[in-house]
């Protein structure tokens, strides 16, 4: 493991650019506040490990709050004898949830399509061609389910993509933004995910300043969805650094 | 799949640069779009829609269903699409799932809003007939028969289109019971409700082909973006829906410039789709 004990875990909220106007309506009913005591432009402190699981070419174990991901990379191994010669590599991902993962027995309906949407952030950057005609598989198990899910599943699984030493143009970072009424939280937790009228999801190359996959739904306004923009920018780029710092951490103890 | 040779990707890329793409359009202009509606006796409500050579049917079929217990005010909505052989030989089998998957869940998305229900663009409160124990479940079909590009637009329009078509039975709670037993409905043969659609919003798909985006790509052109993202806008103008495509990463500034030109568009393809729309329902009760 590669965090010393008792250090503190970082976090990544990102600066929010002076709101220079008044809130228009004091609205008391759609007064917000966060289960955690969180402001709403704070995340939850970040909890990152390499090599979590030693038979895996590279993982990564990831601890957000609440939610709770581990993701295991294998490869680059040959591809099955069934699939046609290709001279750039394929990816194959997998998002999983323990039946144990959300207070409700058995997993909602709408995880399914985490799998392709995994698959969708990670083909952009990783550099397929360094390893024609075979496969990296990419496996996220999701051991407890406390909001933001499908965002620091991609955190983790590029993290485990580094730590086995998968070419990529760039670490990618993902977060979410939640809006509830006229405010806009980030990282949000399940309870606020459950009531929230949208959903802002942005994965992005924290370096390049580039946005690999964005997905929006629910009803936004054009200024929302700049604000939600630039927070998620801000927290990206904070969150690859908490990142890179891991995995130096993890370099530096390994030559010890 | 569309193959093109060196020189082909050199036309379909210069022509878009200059404004000026291989059948003759402008970069933010759309194909001659063509509806019907009405072409599927049995369901509540259908529609077909020809977006040049794109060719897909919509249908809505409604259904007596159990609210679910996590939203028991509301009804339920589930959208299927299915990409048949015919549009492409690699659709047979398998092979289309995953692009059938991928659009599913960007209709489902652009329709049904967020978790709260707001911006949704159908209302699944007026679906419900007993709170807790009997709604209408909505099942939304696309069928593709014939791909040439821009499937999603095609087949927001043709949802849009078969929902204007949807008449739901009158539905009468015959007699009050117990809360624990399920109610006695008498769903009417004669009455019947249409369904209101002015919130649904429409998809415009902006691909990204070199420096310029292109709206209403041809599967040509497809093959030469490297992102493409799908905004849903509705009436009022917000963004109800945002989805990118593709593994190249994009500016945020460019996103940002994307839905404002998926703002502009969308007000002269909502109102064109409204009149073909109802030329389509006119059309339908004259025959």
């Amino acid at each position: 493991m590669s965090a010393k004990p008792g250090a503190t875990t970082p976090t990544y909220s990102p600066k929010v650019v002076g709101r220079s106007r008044l809130p228009i309506f004091k609205d008391s009913d759609l007064d917000w506040s966060r289960p955690d005591g969180r402001g709403f432009p704070q995340c939850r402190p970040a909890l990152l490990q390499t090599a979590a699981v030693s038979s895996a070419s590279g993982s990564a174990y990831a601890e957000f709050g609440n939610t709770k991901v581990i993701v295991s990379v294998f490869g680059p191994r040959e591809s099955k004898k069934a699939m046609t010669y290709s001279d750039v590599g394929r990816l194959n991902c997998n998002v999983s949830y323990t039946t144990f993962a959300s207070p409700t027995l058995g997993q909602g309906t709408d995880h399914k399509e985490y799998s392709s949407m995994l698959h969708k952030a990670l083909e952009g950057v990783i550099m397929m061609e360094t390893f024609p005609k075979t496969t990296v598989d990419v496996f996220a198990l999701v051991l407890e389910s406390g909001g933001s899910d499908l965002s620091v599943v991609i955190s983790c699984a590029s993290l485990a993509l580094a730590d086995a030493g998968i070419m990529m143009y760039d670490l990618i970072t993902a977060v979410s933004v939640s809006c509830i009424g006229k405010n806009l939280m980030i990282d949000p937790v399940t309870e606020e995910e459950g009531c929230e009228d949208g959903s802002f999801m942005m994965t992005c190359m924290p370096s390049r300043y580039e946005v690999t996959q964005l997905t929006v739904t629910g009803e936004w306004t054009t200024p929302n969805i700049n604000e939600a923009m630039q927070l998620c920018l801000d927290a990206c780029s904070k969150l690859g650094e908490i990142m890179r710092d891991c995995l130096k951490q993890a370099a530096s103890a390994s030559d010890e | 799949m569309v193959g093109l040779s060196i020189g082909e990707q050199h036309f379909v890329k210069g022509g878009i640069a200059q404004d000026l793409r291989t059948d003759g359009r402008k970069r933010l202009t759309y194909r001659p779009i063509y509806v019907e509606t009405g072409v599927i006796p049995q369901a509540n409500g259908s529609a077909r829609v020809k977006i040049g050579g794109t060719d897909v049917i919509a249908s809505v079929k409604a259904e007596i269903g159990r609210p679910s217990s996590l939203q028991p005010d509301k009804g339920k909505v589930a959208v299927f699409i299915d990409c048949s052989p015919t549009a492409e030989p690699t659709f047979g089998g398998r092979g289309g799932e995953e692009l059938s998957s991928e659009l599913a869940l960007a209709l489902q998305r652009c329709l049904l809003g967020g978790k709260s229900g707001a911006g949704a663009g159908i209302n699944l409160s007026s679906l419900l007939i007993k709170e807790g124990k009997v709604c209408w479940d909505l099942y939304i079909d696309g069928l593709v028969i014939s791909s040439d590009g821009n499937l999603l637009d095609a087949l927001g329009a043709a949802i849009k289109a078969a929902l204007t078509n949807t008449a739901i039975p009158k539905v009468n709670v015959s007699a009050e019971v117990a809360d624990d037993e399920q109610p006695e409905i008498d769903i009417s043969d004669e009455e019947y409700l249409q369904f209101d659609t002015s919130s649904v919003p429409v998809i415009v798909t902006l691909t990204k082909v070199g420096m310029h985006y292109i709206v209403d790509a041809t599967a040509e052109e497809e093959s030469q973006m490297s992102s493409a993202v799908s905004i849903s806008v509705n009436r009022v103008g917000h963004i109800c829906g945002l989805t990118k495509r593709g593994g190249c990463g994009l500016d945020p500034s460019v996103i940002l410039d994307m839905i404002s030109v998926a703002k502009h568009v969308t007000e002269t393809l909502m109102s064109k789709l409204d009149s073909e729309i109802s030329a389509a329902e006119a059309c339908e009760d004259e025959s």
